[in-house]
């Protein structure tokens, strides 16, 4: 008998444990749980780009356009061979697309909505097909990136960046001059 | 400040025959604009001191247009009686691609007499930049993103700015920077305007809000920046002139509005800017591709209050045309 009694004590300690911790944690945020994994590939990313550059000659600050251009593509041409299998929404996974949709309508759909589409679409032509790995389209210049829409997206290394390719959002390697992943027609129309 | 209804253009004659300008009878509203371009003359040489500090201002250029060549053979023009050592680039140095033959056309062949003069451009980048600009040689910045140097001449320093991604880290070295220079003169450019008056854009009032109060502390004493494609000059604000300049290839015809801090503008042709540095001042003429001045002036630098006995607000007297 006392056995038992001593057997049930410990079963409910056991379980209140178990739910005290339960209480202690809020429910997980699936926001944040998408912003990590998009950090966490990023940071992936940036293991093999590093890893990749460090294997070619340096850049000198006194390059020439010829210079910059190799190193560009023999940059781009490693990191799309070690990565020949990516495929679009590996860092822009669904649940991370629909943050960056949200985000991007909230903002356009603001007070300053009208002046940041007009930023956005500066010198930034529509239409224009984009694809994981290949080389940002050389005829389109790069467009503005509002500060106010940097601020609510997940800060990046200072070799990554977010641009606009028409209302694509899209994650450009810059020292590859490639497209590491795209959110397709991103702005709410 | 507000100006009185056209002010800023009636300064211009100063320096200009055969000009007329469009401006509406308030001067409130309406472009700041000149209705039809004006005959060709040669630019007005400015003091032209010996061993002064002479350089010039050139911003949103690099569409390899045959206006944006024709400019730069107005630069070399100017360069051969008033002969500047460097250029400040305040961003959008190439538009579009960036192939090594973009290098070539947008930039190396249209300012090619000036780089045969070995004068030495100093980039800062524009939205539409790629960061990789840093490592070319003719941009002269050190595969640095943002960087100070100390001008040949003068006690003069300027420090380019990245501005479409100001991150605190370079908020922290700006201010470190400036606190540490013993400078005379402290010249901050970049491509963000933190006052402009033309529609496309306009300014850029959150950069503003983080670069003005260093710009205020530290005694800066000129800001050259571009973005829009307008030549621009703002009344000083806090004691500080600013300048727009991103007329030098991209121009917007009419895009310039009056603001009331407006001092000056201009939106009709490409133009670039000459300044001249010699102890305490500081003359600027914005001359176009046709070689018409549309405006000039007369700067004296900011002094910090223990040296001045007054605020640095009042320390910097601002005279377009030397006429106030």
């Amino acid at each position: 008998m006392v056995r038992v009694r001593q057997m049930l004590v410990l079963l409910l300690m056991v379980v209140s444990t178990g739910l005290s911790a339960q209480q202690a944690q809020p429910p997980p945020n699936p926001d944040a749980q998408a912003i990590a994994e998009f950090i966490k590939q990023v940071e992936t990313y940036m293991e093999l780009h590093r890893k990749v550059e460090a294997t070619l000659p340096g850049l000198s600050d006194k390059a020439t356009p010829e210079q910059i251009d190799r190193h560009q593509r023999a940059l781009a041409l490693q990191i799309a061979t070690a990565r020949t299998a990516a495929e679009r929404g590996e860092f822009f996974s669904p649940r991370m697309e629909a943050i960056v949709e949200r985000v991007l309508k909230a903002l356009l759909k603001g007070p300053k909505g009208q002046e940041l589409r007009k930023s956005i679409f500066d010198e930034n032509p529509i239409g224009i097909v984009v694809a994981v790995n290949d080389r940002y389209p050389d005829e389109v210049p790069l467009s503005t990136m509002p500060p106010p829409i940097l601020k609510e997206l997940p800060k990046l290394p200072p070799e990554l960046e977010y641009r606009f390719v028409g209302a694509h959002l899209i994650l450009l390697d810059v020292p590859a001059h490639i497209i590491v992943d795209f959110v397709p027609n991103a702005l709410p129309s | 400040m507000t100006s009185p209804p056209c002010r800023w253009l009636v300064l211009i004659p100063l320096v200009l025959a055969g000009w007329s300008a469009a401006c509406t009878p308030q001067g409130t509203a309406g472009p700041a604009t000149v209705a039809s371009p004006p005959p060709a003359a040669p630019p007005v040489p400015l003091p032209n001191l010996p061993d002064s500090l002479k350089f010039a201002v050139l911003g949103d250029f690099g569409n390899g247009d045959s206006e944006q060549y024709e400019l730069g053979e107005r630069m070399a023009q100017v360069h051969t009686t008033f002969p500047f050592e460097l250029v400040l680039t305040v961003g959008d140095n190439l538009y579009g691609s960036e192939r090594p033959q973009d290098f070539e056309s947008k930039f190396e062949l249209p300012y090619k007499a000036l780089l045969d003069r070995e004068v030495k451009f100093y980039a800062s980048l524009g939205n539409h930049d790629s960061r990789e600009q840093r490592f070319y040689e003719l941009f002269n910045m050190g595969g640095e993103l943002y960087y100070t140097f100390k001008a040949p001449q003068e006690s003069v320093r300027f420090f380019a700015l990245e501005s479409s991604y100001p991150e605190p880290e370079q908020i922290t070295w700006l201010e470190e920077q400036l606190q540490g220079s013993t400078d005379d003169w402290k010249i901050v450019y970049f491509h963000h305007p933190l006052y402009s008056s033309a529609r496309r854009h306009g300014s850029d009032e959150d950069l503003r809000a983080v670069l003005e109060p260093l710009f205020v502390k530290f005694n800066v004493s000129v800001v050259f920046t571009g973005h829009d494609h307008v030549y621009e000059r703002i009344e000083p604000q806090q004691g500080i002139p600013y300048f727009v300049v991103g007329s030098g290839g991209q121009l917007r015809r009419g895009n310039l509005a009056r603001a009331p801090f407006t001092a000056a503008g201009y939106d009709q042709d490409l133009a670039f800017l000459v300044a001249e540095i010699k102890g305490d001042q500081m003359t600027f003429q914005a001359i176009t591709r046709t070689g018409q001045v549309v405006d000039s002036g007369l700067i004296t630098r900011r002094v910090p209050p223990q040296q001045s006995g007054w605020p640095p607000v009042e320390a910097g007297p601002f005279r377009p045309g030397g006429s106030w």
